[in-house]
């Protein structure tokens, strides 16, 4: 790949980083703790790219057009087929640049969530501590699951909670409220699900803010248990700036 | 010179390829937009960018400490640190690991240079798999991706050590130096530190980044194609689970400071599979095989690779029946 190329090239990528992380793109992908360590690679990109092209325009057209001295053989072509290896593989890394100036992908949602088998992960503490007080209880969608699938739904007991998560749509003609948590990116997103009682049909994707209050039936102590929830009242949102949970 | 440069005819080049595919691009994004307009199109596009993005800042550190060791540190360093009997020479090279922040990418360049001033080779090749898994980056964020599994991190740091030892020790009694074919290096020197800093973190950079995206795309696409409860049905079986993600780790050639985010996302596995994928990922993969085998010959990449496969898949077995009991 040719130096001008190079400089360019990462400039690009560098650009892409620091487009998503600063705005509220980038927790579409990584956690918010993701932030700052993207902006300072991406600025660290740009840098070298910029002192890479500083390089070529010092030294003319014909520096530029040098490809990078061949210290690896695998950069020719000797035969081997490995058409991939070396700097040329750098070309690839215009599929991310691409991808998110062009495609800018949404969060995961409920195509991912329904391929999800399984209702989140068993906490570590079996023991849900008791909740907050307030009237409706703010909640998140992997903590309900949590307290009525692993802790038999003791701590909800009589509570009025309210939670945010999107629609996905199920076999029984029903939906499933719903919301994906990340441990580090969205490749690891784990699907926590509740089944809301006698509500209206809503297409896939919807936001909704849901107040309610748990009842017994979901079935407990298992990962594909799908706890139930009594709905008060339902609510359409705006997605939340951090879709995962 | 740039006499030379008006008389030559004007042909276009990479630079105005790349002008033309963007502009390309720009005006054809409505159309690529309804393309991915599939759920499964949008949900593999997202994963792939989820994991580029997560493992861009730890491969920028990378490349950014490893140009600075290359900038920084004399030539004779390493030469004057190892040992001259070559036996002990294999464990202290091994765990010079530590000091090269560097994926694995950039292990396979030192390593050259290391064997091109002298070291001995078989310390120099247990150098080259010890970097890549027992560096402080890599080791942070094994920590960070294991939430609650601290011991993860130990385990990746024994079994990999110690497989890197092992072939250390085995090139020693079994290895053939015609089978090694250093190549020459010198072009990342630059008119001063600073710019060798530059040139190092550059290159290392470009070269390790097409191959973060070829391991991204791949785990995008099984992420995506392969059916939950096949791999749910694989995980069950405990060996046939730690072959297959040793297989994995080979096919999806994901850089080792990212892998750690990789393998967690693997919830049904066993924690010795997930092990096994992050001990072979940094030491044999399709990436490293083709870098492997374009630096030191084919007939090196050949025996390597497939001695250090099965040796850091036991290495994985016995740390974790150890470790994970």
């Amino acid at each position: 790949m040719r130096r001008d190329v190079q400089a360019i090239v990462l400039i690009l990528v560098g650009g892409a980083v620091l487009r998503i992380s600063l705005g509220d793109a980038y927790l579409n992908y990584v956690k918010d703790n993701m932030r700052i360590w993207l902006i300072l690679s991406g600025a660290a990109l740009v840098l070298l790219g910029v002192l890479a092209l500083i390089d070529v325009l010092r030294k003319g057209r014909a520096a530029g057009a040098e490809e990078t001295p061949h210290d690896e053989p695998h950069e020719h072509d000797d035969g081997h087929g490995h058409g991939h290896g070396g700097p040329r593989s750098a070309w690839l890394l215009l599929l991310p640049v691409l991808a998110i100036f062009l495609i800018a992908p949404p969060p995961l949602g409920a195509y991912a969530a329904a391929r999800d088998a399984t209702n989140g992960v068993q906490p570590r503490e079996a023991k849900a501590p008791p909740l907050p007080e307030g009237d409706p209880v703010p909640l998140s969608v992997s903590g309900y699951v949590g307290r009525a699938v692993w802790d038999d739904g003791f701590t909800l007991d009589g509570r009025t909670v309210q939670m945010t998560g999107f629609v996905t749509p199920n076999e029984d003609g029903s939906w499933w409220l719903t919301r994906l948590a990340i441990s580090c990116c969205a490749a690891d997103a784990l699907a926590y699900k509740i089944q809301p009682l006698e509500v209206e049909d809503l297409p896939a994707n919807t936001w909704v803010t849901v107040t309610g209050h748990w009842v017994p039936g979901g079935g407990t102590k298992s990962d594909t248990a799908i706890p139930l929830l009594v709905v008060d009242s339902l609510e359409q949102v705006a997605q939340p700036a951090n879709p995962y949970e | 010179m740039s006499q030379d440069v008006a008389r030559k005819p004007y042909r276009p080049g990479a630079l105005e390829a790349l002008s033309v595919l963007l502009v390309l691009l720009i005006i054809g994004q409505r159309w690529i937009v309804g393309i991915f307009d599939d759920p499964a199109l949008q949900t593999g596009a997202t994963i792939f960018v989820s994991i580029i993005v997560q493992a861009l800042p730890f491969l920028v550190m990378g490349v950014v400490l490893s140009g600075a060791i290359a900038a920084f540190v004399p030539e004779s360093f390493w030469k004057k640190a190892l040992p001259k009997n070559p036996a002990l020479a294999v464990p202290v090279a091994s765990c010079a690991g530590i000091a090269l922040p560097g994926c694995e990418c950039a292990s396979v360049p030192v390593t050259n240079g290391l064997i091109a001033r002298g070291v001995t080779p078989a310390a120099a090749l247990a150098f080259l798999l010890s970097a890549p898994a027992i560096n402080p980056v890599v080791l942070a964020s094994t920590f960070v991706a294991f939430p609650g599994e601290p011991m993860m991190m130990v385990a990746r740091f024994v079994a990999s050590l110690a497989t890197a030892m092992v072939m250390g020790w085995l090139w020693l009694r079994f290895g053939k130096s015609e089978w090694l074919r250093v190549g020459p290096r010198g072009h990342l020197i630059g008119s001063n530190s600073w710019h060798t800093f530059r040139l190092t973190a550059t290159h290392d950079f470009l070269h390790a980044g097409g191959f973060l995206v070829i391991g991204g795309l791949t785990a995008a696409i099984l992420n995506v194609v392969v059916p939950q409860d096949w791999m749910d049905s694989l995980a069950a079986q405990p060996l046939l689970a730690i072959l297959a993600m040793a297989l994995l780790a080979v096919i999806l050639s994901i850089c080792s400071e990212a892998d750690a985010f990789v393998a967690s996302s693997f919830t049904q596995f066993s924690l010795t599979a997930k092990l096994t994928f992050l001990v072979v990922g940094p030491m044999v993969d399709i990436k490293l095989i083709s870098l492997q085998a374009g630096t030191f010959g084919r007939g090196f990449a050949t025996r390597f690779a497939p001695t250090t496969f099965v040796l850091a898949i036991v290495m994985s077995i016995l740390v974790g029946w150890w470790l994970f009991r």
